[in-house]
């Protein structure tokens, strides 16, 4: 479903995605570990073209996310993205949030885009704040939001870059629970993360990044049971901090 | 003084009106706000091609801007009014000069208001409504300008206070202003102008420090709105 081939990024002569080659099928959830600087954060949003590649390819099927020829809006309505800073329009209720891409994406209709947006905040346990800003929400109901307002777009596949690392620890997991149900239901995800719990109860595959490169891969009974790489060991045992 | 406001407060306030064209304060007050209203658009659109990835739109528009931004007032105000009746082959009264020299003028400014508004939004806020499919204009117009906007609204309170400044210029081309009002009071006292322009500066100081204040007052309530939800930096690892 997503193919990295030989994926190279340079922010300045920074090489932040050194090569980077790997495969996400459909319905897998794929969790990419790795100290911060990897690359992983890049590499998800190399994804949907949040960042540019100079280097390789990223295939979503058979589209090449780079390619000046396709129409990038439509392949990232198919694509959601899910940030660490939550990044909902402060402006608009949780509802707006939603029905914002509904109306001027599907072109819903105003009444059926909201109806739409309340089963997707229903979805994620907060259909009764509808209406609320979201200054007013807590950290980890906002990050249910920003997830809401990405399924609302029926994506195919959903990329979730460090999603609970702003919350408070007693908010982190009502979104991974949110997470896992959508595990559950067969989605494609792609999710950064330091949630090694996480990591080893819902991902099919972990990918362990170190210096712009797949350091190690594999499921995680694997990868967590017996690793290989040297800083893979070191990261798993400063885990006991998290 | 009391008694100078006594005698001529009508003509401060209205001008000749009713038996003659509207004036004096109201006058001031219409053409600021009318001035910075139409201004608005071009603002907006100036502050969009300065931002622009296009080249032949940036360079025009930030050209404008400094041109604009580079010159006096006054001077803008002698070329609508020799310039502007050229034009449309027709004479222009001085309202109509101050206000078209005030859309042009205050464009510029106003541009660069909107321009600060826009790169003070943090960036995750353009890249969440990429990451949903948005393109430009739904991002521009429902995600980057409803924010950028509501956060500037003290700057332009504050724009519009030196609009409301600025307008004491048309006195040089008989616009029928405030200024042009304590002018014509002074003309018919003849030996009172400390208190006749007293008064005119206490007129323009009340009006423009209420303004000043309620912009004040503005700035804080949106700081503080805004410091529950918006302020947490997108920051990628």
């Amino acid at each position: 479903m997503i193919r990295f081939e030989n994926v190279e990024k340079w922010f300045g002569s920074l090489h932040v995605l050194a090569g980077v080659s790997g495969e996400v099928k459909r319905g897998e959830v794929t969790v990419v570990l790795g100290p911060s600087g990897s690359g992983k954060s890049t590499l998800i949003r190399a994804v949907t073209r949040l960042e540019p590649i100079q280097r390789g390819r990223i295939l979503i099927g058979d589209v090449d996310v780079a390619s000046r020829e396709i129409n990038i809006n439509r392949l990232r309505q198919r694509i959601g993205f899910v940030f660490q800073a939550f990044n909902l329009f402060p402006h608009l209720t949780a509802l707006g949030n939603i029905t914002l891409g509904l109306e001027r994406l599907r072109r819903i209709p105003k009444a059926q885009a909201k109806e739409r947006a309340i089963q997707e905040l229903a979805r994620v346990g907060l259909a009764d704040k509808a209406n609320t800003v979201p200054a007013k929400l807590s950290g980890g109901q906002r990050q249910r939001v920003a997830i809401a307002r990405a399924l609302a777009m029926d994506p195919e596949i959903m990329l979730f870059d460090e999603p609970t690392s702003a919350l408070d620890p007693e908010k982190v997991g009502e979104v991974l629970q949110v997470m896992k149900a959508l595990a559950k239901s067969g989605m494609t995800m792609i999710v950064v993360t330091h949630e090694m719990g996480f990591a080893r109860e819902v991902a099919n595959t972990v990918w362990f990044m170190d210096e712009g490169k797949i350091a190690e891969s594999g499921a995680p009974g694997l990868v967590f049971g017996t690793p290989e790489n040297p800083r893979l060991k070191r990261f798993l045992a400063r885990d006991g901090d998290h | 003084m009391v008694q100078i406001l006594q005698d001529y407060w009508l003509l401060f306030l209205v001008g000749q009106y009713p038996h003659g064209p509207i004036g004096g304060l109201a006058m001031t007050l219409f053409m600021a706000a009318v001035g910075l209203s139409l201004s608005f658009p071009f603002a907006v659109a100036l502050a969009l091609a300065r931002l622009s990835p296009y080249r032949w739109l940036r360079l025009p528009a930030t050209a404008i801007v400094h041109v604009v931004r580079g010159l006096p007032l006054i001077m803008f105000i002698f070329w609508v009014y020799f310039v502007v009746p050229l034009v449309i082959g027709r004479p222009v009264g001085g309202v109509e000069t101050l206000v078209i020299t005030l859309v042009v003028y205050e464009a510029s400014y106003l541009s660069e208001i909107i321009r600060a508004g826009i790169l003070g939004l943090p960036k995750g806020q353009v890249e969440a409504a990429k990451a949903l499919g948005l393109g430009y204009f739904p991002t521009t117009f429902r995600v980057v300008l409803p924010q950028a906007l509501h956060n500037m609204l003290p700057s332009m309170v504050s724009q519009f206070v030196s609009t409301i400044k600025e307008t004491s210029l048309g006195y040089v081309i008989s616009a029928n202003e405030l200024t042009f009002a304590a002018a014509q009071v002074n003309n018919q006292l003849m030996t009172r102008p400390f208190e006749v322009y007293g008064l005119l500066a206490l007129t323009y100081f009340a009006l423009c420090f209420a303004l000043t204040s309620a912009a004040r007052l503005l700035e804080r309530r949106i700081a503080s709105e805004r410091g529950g939800g918006l302020s947490l930096a997108a920051a990628p690892a």
